[in-house]
């Protein structure tokens, strides 16, 4: 729109405006134009594959067969009924809210931790940098397997350090009431480094007379955290926790690896339950429902989150 | 200058593509060309060894051009193979998971191969007659050829000799009975204190193998698991499966002779390879791995039972996908009867530590040197007498996993194995109506 808009404004004011529409818009389409042409190469591919499955998801959420040889037909709503009545979906969901923010808040916590820290340049802050940046560098499926190794029981890392000192050795992924939070500590171990850059590039913003200005007013180190650089932060952490929380729902390459959602359920998150309907179930309708859902959930996230973003730029 | 040479040469490339894309049948005329999706389930060199036998298949056939596609794990080679068929494309042949054969057979996904058996001048009895007998149930559904088995095999009881000589036990002896292998593992198990440095014995229990192992230990009990003959019904809540899943409890539990929790198969065996547990059950896929890792003598034998010997066949079948038009069906054929004539089916087993399917590999001489050479690679082939097919129903996969959360629980000591067959068996039974519904309750 900014490169259409300089030169279609003087065509606009040339013509009485009521008379001519279609002329207007054929004129601003043809200043337009390059603009769309530019775009286009990644529309098709938008289409293709964003929009075109997500179109196919919404339909396919529509149908269902009855019994194996019957044919598809329109259900209207019941696959999504469906979903909502399952209690493994419903267990899903609340291992993802407990995934979610026990995962999102001590990755952020420790990101804000390691930021304030490091914020200072020299040699030995770049060295630590990169060094807890570096759990991000490694591919998610790659530190899975890993961290099987680390959490065998009695033969693995943990257990023969840890082991020692506790008289039972837990079975970190086996025991149902564990392996979520196991699970959990892989994602903070991953995610915290890369929250951290957030962090540092937000540290830069803050500006530094008045960190100076509250320096001579005799503020401690407390009070200039409580009272500058984290209001100064809201942006970041407001930008942090929704790549948290998204985070939270897509990245389930670890369940893949380490636990298939077991036992008995207990590491099963809404994508790896989406993953169950369509492939372990075979049921394209529930696997489609139920990834309307999330896909909502999601959107309905970022919309909001966006706005209050906006709101607070606006209000600035 | 730079921009537009380079502009010239995504057009080319472009244009290429897009004629690739527009004209593969210009490009034939050759040989037939065939895709073989394959799996590769266990570690390894396996895609390798995949390699070599497609290039020699391929030098010795000039009018077929085979091409091995790797897809990944069991799991992933089904939503593979289900996606090409749906797309219309789907490939030749497939390395398949002998248990999902019957649920893609009730969803119209595989080619009945008793046509081309019978164009061969060959018949369905003479056909099958080359494999053992314990292979085939996996292979027929309906009195019909839909699989070819490839690679094969069947649990076994891993024993570290050398602990059982220090804890007074004959390891030539081994445990035959559930009474004796109980009475090993007490006196297998270490203690300091409360605390167990050694286990006597691990079974493992992740999706997939714990399913297996239930079966293997049900079997062992005299029970059956699933119908065989009928793909709507699961045997959960009956003696014999009440009495393996207490009795695995039990060691957990009771005798605290088992690891508690659940334990997958790669945990399982670095548990044995390390010495920290005494015994494992575990497939004899595992037998290379254990062959070249273990640093101590180790013993191989069947899995005891309670009421008799029994164990489930696990592993894949050659299939062809529905939908393949006739001359690459013709090809694939070639290819899988190729692939499982006694000499190949021989070289695959030695190379991969499955066993062979096909009975004639073990009367080739260089099977016979090797099983000389490797007497616990036997142990499995003789197992095979006892052995029965892995369950397969409506469903496989969801309404195993059914039981293995439940017997996830009582391995966790959260819950009673009555209880939790019960549970079990109630939702199991869930996701087999919608098939009974269309067969074994429409009635007239």
């Amino acid at each position: 729109m900014s490169l259409a808009e300089p030169a279609a404004l003087p065509v606009a004011a040339a013509v009485p405006p009521r008379l001519h529409i279609v002329a207007r818009f054929s004129a601003r389409f043809k200043v337009s134009l390059p603009a769309y042409l530019l775009l286009l190469p990644s529309l098709v591919f938008l289409a293709l594959f964003t929009y075109g499955a997500m179109g196919r998801v919404l339909i396919d959420a529509l149908y269902q067969r009855a019994t194996p040889k019957a044919p598809l037909r329109f259900v209207g709503l019941d696959n999504i009924a469906a979903v909502l009545t399952d209690p493994a979906f419903t267990g899903a969901v609340v291992n993802n809210l407990i995934y979610a923010v026990g995962t999102a808040i001590p990755s952020i916590g420790l990101a804000l931790l390691f930021a304030l820290a490091l914020a200072r340049t020299n040699f030995v802050t770049s060295a630590l940098r990169a060094a807890l940046f570096l759990p991000v560098l490694i591919p998610m499926v790659a530190a899975s397997a890993l961290f099987l190794f680390i959490f065998l029981p009695n033969v693995g890392l943990l257990d023969y350090y840890i082991g020692r000192l506790l008289p039972v050795v837990p079975n970190w992924l086996g025991d149902p009431d564990i392996a979520l939070y196991a699970i959990m500590i892989i994602t903070i171990w991953k995610n915290a480094g890369y929250y951290m850059l957030f962090f540092l590039a937000g540290l830069q913003s803050v500006p530094e007379d008045v960190m100076e200005a509250a320096h001579l007013d005799g503020a401690g180190p407390l009070m200039r955290l409580r009272y500058i650089i984290l209001p100064e932060l809201k942006p970041t952490f407001l930008f942090v926790t929704v790549i948290a929380i998204l985070n939270a729902v897509t990245q389930v390459d670890h369940v893949f690896v380490m636990t298939k959602g077991g036992p008995s359920n207990a590491t099963n998150l809404v994508l790896f339950y989406i993953y169950q309907q369509a492939v372990e179930h075979y049921d394209i309708g529930k696997a489609s429902a139920a990834t309307l859902l999330t896909l909502a959930a999601l959107m309905a996230l970022t919309a909001l989150s966006f706005r209050t973003m906006a709101n607070r730029e606006g209000g600035a | 200058m730079l921009f537009s040479r380079r502009l010239m040469l995504g057009l080319t490339m472009a244009g290429t593509l897009a004629s690739a894309l527009a004209f593969p049948a210009l490009a034939g005329e050759g040989p037939t060309e065939i895709d073989l999706f394959f799996p590769v389930p266990v570690d390894g060199k396996l895609a390798r060894d995949m390699g070599t036998l497609i290039k020699e298949f391929n030098d010795g056939h000039p009018g077929i051009k085979a091409t091995a596609v790797y897809t990944g794990s069991y799991d992933d080679t089904l939503i593979k193979t289900r996606a090409s068929i749906k797309a219309g494309k789907p490939p030749a042949a497939v390395i398949m998971s002998a248990n999902f054969l019957l649920d893609m057979q009730i969803e119209n996904e595989l080619t009945n191969l008793d046509s081309l058996i019978a164009a061969d001048g060959s018949t369905k009895e003479k056909f099958l007659g080359q494999f053992f007998p314990a292979l085939q149930g996996n292979a027929v559904i309906d009195r019909s050829v839909y699989g070819v088995p490839f690679q094969n095999s069947t649990p076994l009881l891993y024993i570290n000799a050398d602990q059982a000589k220090e804890a007074g036990l004959d390891p030539n002896k081994p445990p035959q009975t559930w009474a004796e292998l109980t009475d090993w593992a007490k006196k297998l198990t270490k203690r300091d204190g409360d605390k167990v440095t050694r286990w006597g014995i691990a079974i493992p229990c992740a999706y997939d193998y714990c399913g297996w192992m239930m079966e293997t230990l049900t079997m062992s009990n005299g029970g059956r698991y699933y119908n065989e003959e009928f793909g709507g019904e699961v045997y959960y809540d009956t003696p014999s499966m009440l009495g393996a899943l207490t009795w695995w409890s039990d060691l957990v539990n009771k005798h605290k002779v088992h690891p508690p929790g659940a334990t997958p198969g790669p945990a399982v065996s670095t548990s044995f390879i390390s010495g920290n547990a005494a015994m494992m059950m575990l497939s004899t896929g595992s037998l290379t791995y254990v062959r070249e890792n273990a640093k101590f003598n180790y013993k191989v034998a069947f899995i005891p039972r309670n009421v008799r010997n029994a164990v489930p066949i696990g592993g894949a079948s050659l299939i062809i996908p529905a939908g393949v038009e006739a001359d690459k069906q013709k090809a694939a054929w070639t290819l899988i009867k190729w692939m499982t004539s006694p000499e190949k089916s021989a070289w695959w087993s030695r190379a991969t530590g499955y066993f062979a399917p096909n009975m004639a590999a073990y009367k080739t001489s260089d099977m016979v040197d090797f099983l000389n050479k490797n007497p616990d690679a036997k142990t499995a082939v003789e197992q095979l007498d006892v052995a029965k097919p892995w369950f397969a129903t409506y469903k496989t996969v969801p309404v195993r996993k059914t039981l293995e959360d439940e017997v996830m629980l009582v391995l966790n000591g959260k819950k009673q194995p009555k209880e939790a067959l019960v549970a079990a068996q109630k939702a199991a039974d869930e996701t087999l109506k919608p098939y009974n519904a269309e067969t074994s309750l429409k009635l007239p």
